[in-house]
């Protein structure tokens, strides 16, 4: 009968369609599964150290993580030619053991209890992004595992309870917008012109840049927020166009702020003191915006310098192993956080206990300079800000790291 | 007043034309496919995305120009479609033609996961990472307005390409012969138009459009293998706005649409964009249930 024939043929697509779905979230898992062993085996039974983590491979983190996993990538392939990671005076090959958390929080939790319960990991690498850390924070903390966060910047990190995880970044909201209200302060800037991605993030940067804002008696010109999914900000420039403010505060995520640098560049909206929060510090930022985004002041607080031991080195061996500059913030974090365990591991073995005191107390070195964590937070790296210049992104501000001078952003095609 | 400065503003017009275009560039496609077959395509975003990246990897491996990088992927998109229409859907037409339900359906799981492997094929060839294209970014100034090179590339080609569509919808035979199918498959069946070539026809410009659009959105902003849905959507509002099947009405919502979203956000606040874009459709949809350009219905 032509109905009992249709419906086999309806269960028959309907198989299809499903066994399409698990095949192409497989094909995802694929490229997650755990890294087997690389390094041919030495001689000596001397087995591996197995570092695990969770990061966003599909989902909409996985175009930001791959600065991260690239900078991990990176670090294990250095280590491991050097011998591999100095544990108790023997030195042991780095494998990883990566699952995809599909930018889902929730399953960055599950990623992280399989690792420690079922492949019995020896060490643990931070997620990337805010959200995640603070998911996974109480897992490290039940399961007494330490880990030194990186991606991870918000005053919501300041209620964790020190124990288990330390974020190496000094970006934080508090402390940022008073050191850029002292900035503006200090190139002569009286009016600004702020708008905001209504995302936390940027929420958290404005209800800290307001008061501060205030307190220093610069007026805000113009005040506005935008939803993520903006597609045209022509309304929006026009009426900061109009303002003519002294300072420019963009409080934008990376995926809008190439069509903000756009379309400001097209109406010839500028001021001499223009900062864009997320979005220059990381290479498709300069790819996608060229020379024009000179003079742009951004988030971070690392740049090559002299006296920052292997800083210069990262930033070309990264280079040549990537065909593309690291992100300023995000590679720079994760380097740091892989440095930091590997000087404790160093010292403390393997034990959990151990490196958790060793990294508690201890300075290390980094690519950022010193790095001391008190509670949960590293009290060493100031506060600092980047601009785009025509030789790369420099550092500008605190004067006791910069590396360049800050340039006023004249126009949107230098 | 600042009302009558904002709707005479040159600038806001540009803006205007520019969302406009690449909307009902977008919709086109979404709009043949559907109308003629009754196909749910969600993976339309994402054909829009393979085209980006054929784009990208046209102008910044082979060094080609927008111009020509542009055509190329349209008839790459094109070629996707074709061999998609042989391939899975002429068979499922030919079972189930006539049968909306059952076909729209089918087709809506087909092309979620459709969707599904190309977002991740695209990710393990390119990596999840964000791209862009850097092209035609000189900006020409006509009195008070200043125009980037890309969006009015973007604004001439998707006009042309829409105009050119809804020109030969109306006037050709080949035209007449789809919209006879859009509008009623068994009548046009009995006339003797021929529904194969026809269905073909409109994957081959369905999917040439949407990779087109993508080309052109490559140059305009940054795009990832998972960025596709945004579009989906934009799509399937023109395209309900404007009445299933309704090109030419499709066209003249996108530039509504696109009007609404700029002017109002200019008036308003830019936080309410999408109070207003969706505040619009679901009123329109209430209002007019078959379009805000639906003929009544035949006796």
């Amino acid at each position: 009968m032509k109905s009992h024939f249709s419906v086999r043929r309806r269960l028959l697509v309907l198989t299809g369609l499903v066994l399409t779905g698990f095949v192409s979230s497989a094909f995802s898992q694929t490229v997650a599964k755990p890294a087997t062993a690389s390094a041919p085996v030495t001689a000596a039974a001397v087995k591996p150290v197995r570092i695990g983590f969770s990061i966003a491979q599909t989902g909409f983190m996985a175009e930001a993580a791959v600065s991260q996993i690239n900078a991990y990538e990176l670090w294990k392939d250095q280590v491991n030619a050097r011998g591999g990671l100095m544990v108790e005076g023997k030195r042991r090959k780095v494998e990883f053991v990566k699952y995809d958390d599909q930018s889902k929080p929730e399953q960055s939790v599950r990623v992280y209890e399989k690792l420690i319960n079922d492949d019995k990991v020896d060490l643990l690498f931070a997620p990337f992004g805010t959200q995640f850390h603070m998911a996974v924070a109480p897992v490290f903390e039940k399961y007494k595992f330490p880990v030194v966060g990186n991606t991870a910047a918000s005053v919501v990190l300041k209620q964790v309870k020190p124990g288990y995880i330390w974020f190496a970044t000094s970006a934080m909201p508090d402390r940022m917008m008073v050191d850029l209200v002292a900035f503006m302060k200090q190139n002569g800037v009286k009016s600004a012109a702020i708008i905001s991605n209504v995302l936390p993030f940027t929420k958290e940067l404005r209800n800290f840049l307001e008061p501060e804002l205030k307190k220093a008696g610069i007026t805000v010109t113009v005040s506005s927020e935008y939803p993520p999914d903006i597609k045209d900000m022509t309304p929006l420039l026009s009426k900061v166009k109009k303002a003519k403010p002294d300072a420019i505060l963009v409080l934008s995520y990376p995926m809008e702020s190439v069509m903000y640098s756009r379309q400001a560049r097209e109406l010839g909206v500028n001021a001499p003191f223009h900062f864009l929060s997320l979005g220059p510090s990381d290479a498709f930022y300069g790819k996608a915006v060229g020379k024009s985004g000179n003079g742009l002041i951004t988030m971070g607080h690392w740049s090559p310098r002299a006296d920052w031991k292997g800083s210069q080195a990262f930033l070309d061996d990264y280079r040549a192993k990537f065909k593309d500059s690291p992100d300023y913030l995000n590679s720079a974090l994760s380097w740091m956080s892989a440095q930091i365990m590997e000087q404790a591991v160093a010292k403390a073995g393997l034990d959990r206990q151990k490196i958790k005191e060793v990294i508690a107390k201890d300075t290390f070195d980094t690519i950022n300079g010193p790095v001391r964590f008190e509670g949960v937070q590293n009290v060493t790296t100031p506060v600092a800000f980047l601009q785009l210049q025509a030789n790369g992104l420099q550092l500008v501000w605190p004067s006791s790291i910069a590396t360049a001078q800050f340039q006023p952003k004249l126009n949107w095609d230098k | 007043m600042e009302l009558i400065e904002t709707l005479l503003s040159g600038q806001l017009l540009f803006a205007t034309l520019v969302t406009g275009a690449m909307y009902a560039l977008v919709a086109v496609g979404l709009n043949l496919v559907y109308g003629t077959m009754r196909l749910l395509n969600v993976a339309h975003g994402d054909t829009l995305i393979l085209g980006a990246f054929t784009s990208f990897l046209l102008i910044e491996s082979l060094h080609l120009s927008p111009f020509v990088a542009a055509p190329l992927a349209a008839l790459l998109g094109a070629t996707f479609g074709y061999a998609l229409y042989r391939g899975v859907f002429r068979g499922l037409l030919t079972r189930l033609g006539g049968q909306t339900v059952a076909l729209e359906s089918n087709s809506l799981l087909l092309f979620f996961g459709l969707s599904i492997v190309l977002q991740n094929i695209l990710a393990l060839q390119f990596s999840p990472a964000t791209q862009s294209v850097q092209a035609l970014d000189f900006i020409w100034h006509w009195g008070e307005v200043s125009m980037t090179g890309n969006r009015l590339w973007a604004l001439g080609c998707a006009s042309l390409v829409c105009a050119v569509i809804a020109l030969v919808l109306k006037f050709s035979a080949h035209g007449l012969a789809l919209r006879a199918l859009i509008e009623h498959r068994d009548a046009a069946q009995v006339v003797g138009a021929d529904i194969d070539r026809l269905q073909a026809a409109s994957f081959i410009v369905g999917y040439g459009t949407a990779a087109l659009a993508g080309a052109l959105v490559a140059t305009l902003e940054p795009f990832s293998p998972f960025s596709g849905f945004p579009f989906t959507i934009a799509a399937f509002i023109v395209v309900i706005l404007g009445g299933l099947g309704r090109i030419s009405a499709g066209i003249g919502c996108a530039f509504l649409l696109a009007a609404i979203e700029t002017y109002g956000v200019a008036l308003t606040s830019t936080n309410l964009r999408s109070v207003l874009l969706y505040g619009v459709f679901v009123a329109a949809l209430v209002l007019f249930p078959r379009g805000l350009w639906a003929r009544k219905a035949a006796k």
